[in-house]
């Protein structure tokens, strides 16, 4: 355990150093990287064996301030999901060098890299935290650490808009999580996690329901997401990379590990996770596939992955209250993959859209195209990412999901509810895998495809070889971890070796599958070598032309002809109308001789539209009758200080 | 041995069969329609040319038709053709066969966008849609085979005791799955009434117009990986509705390619007699089978108790 706390320091200094080393650019560049990757990779080189040699679970307390006990412990599920927050970060990071190049910025880059440290241990400190306090301390700092990474270009208006209803959804998701909290304190009379399975059965749905909707604000579950398609595109994408693929899967360790100390029977509680899964998943796909700014359809993207990852544990959950073990083992581990492999597609992805902005500075698909052969790199891993996110095989996503289909078809022989909820699952699952298709051929088809719509994508050249060499290793990632899939598949089953009702439970049979859908990964890229070269030799020796693409017979085709994105969406978004209003404004024609008329359309957040309607008008216009109170006369505020004392002292 | 067998005999007979199709289109007709080996001398004579690229297309265009064509094959290699035993089979295959046929839709719509022609964007985005739809289709079918069989591989489907088939013990439930399943093999094959590939204007297809820029080789990749794909699904189809068995295993594969033909000519009467739907029907159309099938599936709460 120590080594943890050594790593945390080192990458704490790599942060400090930065800010220590401002004044140097480059300097402090190289320093801050490479101290908090050896941090990072010290992690690293003690999490993964301790997961590997199934170790017992570590636990250590201190005493802070002699008030506080600070307590740590390390279980399976603590391991594993250190893993992403120690892998993730140093390519984030070592991206982030050619990404940062703006030498008047460097205090400001400096400070990015102190708080991004200060991220990267808070996360860790997350997941090894092991009682009330300990949480709630690492949690909100990593809240206010990435909030202060969201703010990076504060200037900007809509950035700093984002950066504050981040905040919001963050304190508020953090206060729901005090309540959860003091709802058990007053149960138990005890700050530590191992007494929250103690509180009466009857309380616990309602902590739960708490808890999840606490974690669930970080997570980005549907209504509560609205945060994720603002702060992402305000962020620096190196920082969106850690964030969406790391830093979001905090929410769901939260889930994942209030659930287990739970230890509640009630079956309510699986139902209410796959259904939140199911439409967080598609709802989650379908606005992204509206959305036109790369790093927006990003973000949605990652409310449908979170989509996926809770029907994966609601699939647990349900296995555990129908006690079909084969189920819950199945969906947790299933589940727990994904969100490996999702914080390596989706960081990829986001540093290949903050690659994209960085040189056709535009990240709206409608004014890029063609990208493919002016940014080749960028393009190709690009590409690699979407087949991932796509769940297709032979990339990475497949696996995941096959996992938790796998797990879902294991719950079939159920009856009543939880039948319907598991067949419902995996056609929510098979919706999504097809949607997010249509997403991302969007993406990569008219982003990167054909010809470029405007002149700063017909510019755009290639980024630095800092940002290309790890776009290059996390594509390869996804390949591998699709074709050569049992190690990653045995750590997640190591993942969840002390989840109670997976224990003992004998994956033989399974590891058999997981061979076979390796070979079978094998066999198509073999045949599909070999059905290439076959093409070539058809094409040894032929005449090959080149021309304008076949119009159907018009000939004077302009870029601005081709498929846009909001075209290449409007037919699906029609299809999901009730739940994705589209919003057009036309000004029309009213005069005899018509002057300049415009049209625009946008599809609206559901979510977004009614907390504006319902939450914050109503909540204005009531708060507003109470503007009396604030009258700035410092007499009277020292009054009320002295009222409230009063109060608290003689009547609380 | 045998598999080899009935896996080359597949791969050699893809091509003969939707020439029934043709002939019976053209009996409709009134015409005597092209000949039967029609489509092995159009291929033979698309090998033999070159192609034109389009100068925006990128490497991207050049493996839709490779990925197409490998994704259909390896569905071949997994499907008990003629009743013979798969080359290859695991449990759980289906699930990666299905999304495999997804990867190839995947780069075919890609190799669309690459040509950034309007027509072509258009074809793609209808494709993604609307195969989108009939995935729920197929996966409900999974699930109720599943649920009937506890297995996952197509091989096992149709073999063992509680065989998916309209004579077995199952037999009432399958006759909605047949339907559903015959829909499904009309949409993902872009055939009327979903698509239909010889209308006279670009704008009214579907897949057909998602290749126009492929010409020579890239071409015949593409027409051979569909040709599989509509022997897939006419097998699978087959296999549920043949009633006939018998223990020699050439009887059975004649008999079992007897069926198939079947199918390929209901297609053409379907064709014959049947305009394509307007484009804002066709959803509706394509979503009456998942109903059927989820229908069924509630009902096996009951069956099997």
């Amino acid at each position: 355990m120590d080594t943890l706390f050594v790593s945390m320091a080192v990458i704490i200094a790599g942060g400090a150093a930065g800010l220590l080393l401002c004044r140097q650019f480059t300097l402090m560049k190289l320093v801050a990287i490479a101290t908090t990757s050896v941090g990072c990779g010290i992690g690293l080189l003690f999490t993964v064996p301790k997961l590997l040699s199934g170790g017992a679970e570590l636990a250590v307390t201190y005493n802070w301030l002699h008030v506080f006990t600070l307590a740590f412990k390390l279980d399976s599920v603590s391991l594993f999901f250190l893993i992403p927050i120690f892998l993730v970060p140093p390519l984030t990071l070592l991206y982030s060098f050619h990404y940062l190049e703006n030498k008047d910025k460097k205090l400001r880059v400096g400070v990015s890299y102190f708080f991004f440290s200060v991220l990267v241990a808070s996360m860790a400190l997350v997941v090894m935290a092991d009682n009330m306090i300990t949480f709630l301390l690492a949690w909100e700092l990593m809240s206010l650490s990435s909030f202060f990474l969201v703010m990076y270009d504060y200037e900007v208006y809509e950035n700093r808009k984002a950066g504050y209803l981040y905040l919001i959804f963050a304190q508020g998701g953090a206060m729901l999580l005090f309540a959860t909290f003091a709802l058990i304190y007053r149960h138990t009379g005890s700050f530590d996690f191992a007494s929250f399975a103690s509180i009466p059965d009857a309380s616990k749905l309602l902590v739960f329901i708490l808890a999840f909707l606490g974690f669930g604000s970080k997570a980005g579950i549907f209504p509560l997401h609205i945060w994720l398609p603002k702060a992402h595109p305000a962020a620096p994408s190196h920082v969106s990379a850690i964030m969406s693929g790391v830093m979001i899967k905090m929410g769901i360790y939260g889930i994942f590990r209030i659930y287990l100390l739970l230890d509640a029977p009630t079956p309510v509680i699986g139902q209410i996770v796959l259904a939140t899964g199911m439409v967080t998943g598609i709802l989650g796909v379908v606005y992204a596939l509206a959305k036109q700014d790369i790093k927006q359809l990003l973000a949605y993207s990652s409310v449908e992955n979170i989509g996926i990852i809770l029907i994966g544990l609601g699939i647990g959950m349900v296995g555990v209250s129908e006690q079909n073990q084969a189920m819950a083992f199945f969906g947790f581990a299933g589940a727990l993959l994904h969100v490996f492999n999702h914080s390596i597609f989706k960081s990829l992805l986001f540093m290949g859209a903050g690659s994209v902005l960085h040189k056709a500075k535009t990240k709206n698909i409608e004014e890029l195209g063609g990208l493919m052969k002016r940014m080749p790199v960028t393009g190709r891993t690009f590409l690699a990412g979407s087949v991932a996110i796509s769940g297709l095989p032979p990339f990475s996503g497949f696996i995941g999901e096959f996992l938790i289909y796998y797990g879902a078809f294991q719950g079939l022989s159920s009856q009543n509810l939880p039948y319907i909820m598991t067949i419902l699952a995996i056609v929510s699952l098979a919706v999504i895998g097809g949607l997010a298709t249509a997403c991302f051929t969007k993406v990569v088809g008219l982003g990167f495809l054909g010809e470029p719509r405007t002149a700063q994508a017909a510019n755009a050249k290639e980024s630095g070889f800092a940002m290309g060499f790890v776009m290059s290793i996390m594509a390869l990632a996804c390949l591998v971890i699709g074709v050569l899939p049992e190690p990653f598949v045995r750590l997640a089953f190591l993942g969840i070796q002390d989840v109670p009702a997976a224990a003992g439970f004998n994956t033989d049979s399974f590891i058999v599958i997981i061979q076979h859908i390796s070979k079978t990964a094998a066999l198509f890229i073999g045949l599909l070598l070999l059905v290439s070269l076959f093409r070539k030799m058809m094409y040894v020796k032929k005449e090959i032309g080149s021309g304008p693409t076949w119009g159907c017979g018009f000939t004077q085709p302009t870029v601005r002809m081709q498929y846009t994105g909001t075209s290449y969406a409007a037919e699906m978004i029609g299809f999901f109308k009730p739940f994705v209003p589209v919003k057009t404004v036309y000004t029309g024609i009213r005069k005899i001789f018509p002057g300049k008329t415009t049209w625009e359309s946008e599809v609206v957040d559901i979510a977004e539209s009614n907390y504006q309607l319902r939450l914050i008008t109503p909540m204005l216009t009531l708060l507003g009758k109470l503007r009396w109170i604030q009258h700035g006369n410092i007499q009277l505020y020292i009054g009320y200080i002295i009222v409230a004392i009063i109060v608290l002292l003689l009547f609380l | 041995m045998e598999s080899i067998l009935s896996f080359c005999f597949a791969v050699l007979i893809a091509p003969l069969l939707p020439a029934v199709i043709q002939k019976v289109k053209a009996y409709f007709a009134g015409k005597q329609g092209p000949p039967l080996l029609i489509n092995y001398y159009t291929t033979i004579k698309l090998f033999k040319k070159g192609s034109v690229y389009s100068t925006s297309t990128s490497f991207v265009f050049k493996m839709g038709p490779v990925v197409g064509f490998t994704t259909s094959l390896m569905m071949l290699l997994f499907f008990p053709m003629g009743e013979v035993s798969p080359l290859l089979s695991f449990h759980g295959d289906v699930l990666i066969l299905f999304y495999l046929m997804g990867l190839g839709r995947f780069f075919t719509i890609l190799a669309a966008l690459d040509t950034s022609s309007p027509f072509e964007g258009m074809g793609a985005a209808r494709e993604a849609f609307f195969s989108t739809l009939a995935e729920a289709t197929v996966f409900c079918i999974l699930i109720l085979f599943f649920r009937l069989t506890g297995s996952l591989s197509f091989n096992e489907f149709f073999s063992g005791p509680h065989a998916m088939n309209l004579m077995g013990e199952y037999g009432a439930l399958l006759i909605l799955v047949v339907v559903g399943l015959y829909i499904v093999m009309l949409t993902e094959n872009s055939r009327v009434p979903v698509d239909d590939p010889a209308t006279h204007l670009e704008l009214t297809m579907i897949h057909e117009v998602m290749i126009l820029d492929h010409s020579g080789p890239d071409l015949a990749l593409i027409e051979m990986g569909a040709w599989f794909k509509l022997l897939f699904y006419s097998g699978f189809l087959a296999r549920i509705i043949d009633p006939f068995h018998s223990e020699n295993v050439i009887v059975n594969a004649l008999l079992f390619y007897a069926v198939v033909i079947f199918v390929y000519v209901t297609v053409g009467v379907v064709e014959s007699i049947t305009a394509r739907y307007k484009m804002n029907l066709v959803p509706k159309f394509i979503l009456t089978p998942f109903i059927l099938v989820f229908f069924v599936t509630i009902l096996t709460m009951g069956v099997l108790q």
